[in-house]
């Protein structure tokens, strides 16, 4: 039976630990080159009505991995142009008989709208400021790698938390695991009610991330500027910048995270990115092979017909 | 042709009444209410056991889009569903294609309305406070009291200059016109398509904040208690814009409010995963504004319900949230939506929620209905209502030409079962079942 992946809120402890696990399996049997699924009768429709380059070519990876067949859609040049509706273009897909569909939209809610009109599969590629959960899957896996848990941690989202869906999903997804959130950021950019989202909210960096064991940085966009959101660009980064000097405050084996595209020199700077705690490629590395095991999972496949059987006992 | 409605609850706020008895309605007029005596020559009766007979309910706030979006509502088919929502007298905005700013689209309306196929209740329209309601110069107010406006609004384009909208009440005053203002500060809504908290945090959507609303009210409150000019406020949400409408009234100033039956009967949890039917403007606010809504209604700081009918086409509504236009058609649903979530609460009493959704409204925008004194409104206005009536709404069966409702399949108790506005303009099909024959 197959199902949608819209967000980690959606979601159980069950669901995200089975989706890890797979994500591991098929990072095991990639490097050791064997044998993956074969999903070769699947056609995966790739829509992406916001421009990303990177997370499209992660899950085009993924599909190829699975030998799905992906149907490209670009917003530019498709009949979204001509005033097509999204309910048209989605029904449209239907009809053209695409078995499953990854879709990015620059709207909230894009997602679940699409569900409701496709009838099948709609993994969440990214909707508005709604949530991204394969990032947060990636992240989980990276954290997992080299924590072995993520229950107990305390992880620091630092940044622009009010725009950011992968600091929606990540919440979500740690916070079920059993892992202690905070979100540090300006006051302007951190959502007047986000008490009501699963973490504990800092003003102050050194307070945010002190003790802690991850730090995910978010990407600053320079458009909130001319939103009147903050001063300077400059001012950002003297009070917000992950580096070498700020990272005394965390843990000293502390994680650092970025879901990139990176601002070097604003939100994290080369000494972090590029230092002995930054897994940031690692991130994209795992994006792929949990993109892969939410195409399987999408497709109505779990763990236990992965072809091994699960190591792990559930809790 | 003599109508007796037999043995009703007569609930008539402009006379106080509550009492059990009968209404006699001869050609267009009520003749006679209470105890009626002269029983000869009836040609129909109607027996009322159990049920509410009112004066035909007052809408002051309904969309009929037309002219300019006939694909979502026409005065037709608005007018109809007003009818059957057990109404006599609406007021049509002027946020039509192009806006109603001048006396000639007042005669089209007027015309349109009192048409034979339209549903047989008065239109009563609002005029644009300013050319295009582009909040710059003021309408042709005069010339369109003249062709017959009640009230001035630039509804949901609201005047942001302080500046203008003190000259545009001014002007009013010596008109003699209501002002009926959507209150937003839009510098602060801009982009917003929920109530900012909770939920829009967790949903990713721009919240509208309360104080949007509220500095808004505050402002008109402040104009109307200086300039004197009678204000009456759209759709109020949060507790502070009552607490803000409270505070005026209590200086003096001649303001009054409505709401709208969602925004008692939901909060911004009902937006659940991104369902249009539920954005509204102002949003669905939270628990504790609901709590005190319903206790301003019972104060009656609150004056009136207002259906706040806003249709829209099923292709505009079926989008992503942020797309989606705001509002929600509810002339159908709002009786039975008031009953069950204020009178059968004990919010309301029976005379009281009639007061809301006929007398009051009425007074407010002096109209010559909300009463059932025979010779005080230009003809018979009258609505029969079973209180107790259980059935769940559904957007498919009514007669607005949308079907954007938050109501639908909700169980409901209560419903308009006969309108009359001169003649019968509406009854339900309950009406035929052997409860309620005609004998």
């Amino acid at each position: 039976m197959s199902r949608n992946l819209i967000g980690i809120r959606h979601l159980d402890k069950t669901q995200i630990e089975d989706l890890l696990a797979l994500s591991a399996e098929f990072k095991l049997r990639i490097l050791e080159e064997k044998a993956v699924p074969k999903m070769d009768n699947q056609v995966v429709g790739m829509l992406f009505f916001e421009n990303s380059t990177r997370t499209r070519v992660s899950f085009e990876q993924a599909a190829h991995y699975l030998s799905m067949k992906t149907a490209n859609f670009s917003s530019g040049s498709s009949s979204m142009s001509k005033g097509e509706t999204l309910k048209d273009t989605i029904l449209t897909l239907r009809y053209e008989r695409l078995n499953g569909l990854v879709m990015r939209h620059r709207m909230s809610g894009a997602a679940s709208l699409a569900a409701r009109h496709f009838g099948g599969p709609v993994l969440n590629a990214g909707d508005g400021q709604h949530e991204h959960p394969t990032q947060a899957l990636g992240d989980a896996l990276t954290i997992i790698e080299r924590k072995g848990d993520l229950n107990g941690l305390t992880v620091a989202i630092v940044g622009d938390v009010e725009h950011s869906r992968v600091a929606r999903s990540n919440a979500w997804l740690l916070s079920k695991m059993g892992a202690d959130v905070r979100f540090v950021g300006p006051r302007t950019l951190i959502p007047p009610h986000a008490m009501m989202l699963p973490g504990k909210v800092y003003y102050d960096l050194a307070t945010g991330i002190e003790g802690a064991d991850v730090i995910i940085c978010l990407r600053l966009q320079k458009e909130r500027m001319g939103e009147g959101l903050l001063s300077s660009i400059g001012e950002y980064a003297a009070m917000y910048q992950v580096n070498k000097d700020t990272l005394h405050y965390a843990a000293r084996d502390c994680l650092v995270m970025h879901p990139g595209p990176l601002n070097r020199g604003i939100e994290v700077d080369d000494t972090a990115a590029d230092g002995v705690q930054s897994v940031i490629t690692a991130q994209i590395e795992n994006g792929v092979f949990v993109r892969m095991a939410s195409l399987y999972w999408v497709f109505g496949g779990d763990f236990a017909e992965s072809g091994k059987k699960k190591s792990k006992k559930r809790a | 042709m003599r109508t007796l409605l037999k043995n009703g609850r007569i609930l008539d706020p402009s006379q106080e009444l509550d009492v059990v008895g009968s209404v006699l309605i001869e050609d267009d007029q009520i003749v006679e209410f209470g105890d009626v005596r002269d029983l000869a020559d009836i040609d129909e009766v109607y027996d009322c056991t159990g049920l509410w007979i009112t004066p035909g309910l007052v809408d002051p706030h309904v969309h009929l889009r037309e002219p300019g979006a006939t694909h979502k509502e026409t005065i037709v088919s608005g007018t109809q569903a007003a009818a059957a929502g057990g109404y006599t007298t609406i007021c049509c905005m002027p946020n039509t294609t192009p806006p109603l700013d001048n006396p000639a689209l007042v005669d089209f309306i007027l015309d349109r309305a009192a048409s034979p196929e339209a549903g047989g209740v008065f239109v009563a329209p609002v005029g644009a406070l300013t050319r295009g309601m582009k909040g710059q110069e003021l309408a042709d107010l005069a010339a369109m009291k003249r062709a017959g406006i009640v009230a001035a609004s630039d509804e949901e384009f609201p005047i942001q200059n302080a500046l203008i909208m003190t000259q545009a009440m001014e002007f009013c005053v010596q008109l003699d016109l209501p002002i009926l203002a959507h209150c937003e500060d839009t510098s602060l809504s801009k982009g917003g398509s929920m109530n900012e908290g909770a939920m829009s945090a967790m949903l990713g959507l721009k919240g509208i904040p309360r104080s949007a609303e509220e500095i808004a009210i505050m402002r008109n409150c402040l104009l109307s208690l200086h300039t004197g000019c009678q204000l009456h406020i759209m759709r109020v949400s949060t507790w502070g814009a009552v607490e803000m409408v409270r505070q005026a009234k209590f200086l003096g100033a001649p303001v009054t409010c409505e709401i709208c039956p969602a925004h008692f009967a939901f909060t911004d949890e009902a937006v659940g995963d991104f369902d249009t039917n539920f954005k509204l403007l102002p949003p669905l606010r939270t628990q504790v504004d609901v709590d005190l809504l319903l206790q301003a209604l019972n104060d009656g700081t609150i004056d009136c319900i207002a259906s706040d009918h806003s249709p829209h086409a099923s292709h505009e509504v079926d989008v992503p949230f942020e797309e989606a236009p705001f509002g929600s058609s509810q002339l159908e649903s709002a009786v039975g939506v008031t009953l069950t979530f204020l009178t059968h609460k004990g919010i309301l009493s029976p005379l009281e929620t009639i007061r809301k959704l006929s007398t009051k409204p009425a007074q407010i925008l002096r109209l010559d209905a909300g009463t059932l004194r025979p010779g005080e409104t230009p003809v018979a206005q009258v609505c029969v209502i079973d209180p107790d009536c259980e059935w769940t709404f559904d957007r498919n069966r009514t007669f607005s030409k949308s079907k954007n409702t938050p109501f639908h399949g909700m169980p409901l108790r209560g419903k308009a079962l006969l309108t009359f506005n001169g003649g019968e303009i509406y009854r339900d099909a309950l009406f035929e079942d052997s409860r309620y024959s005609i004998q």
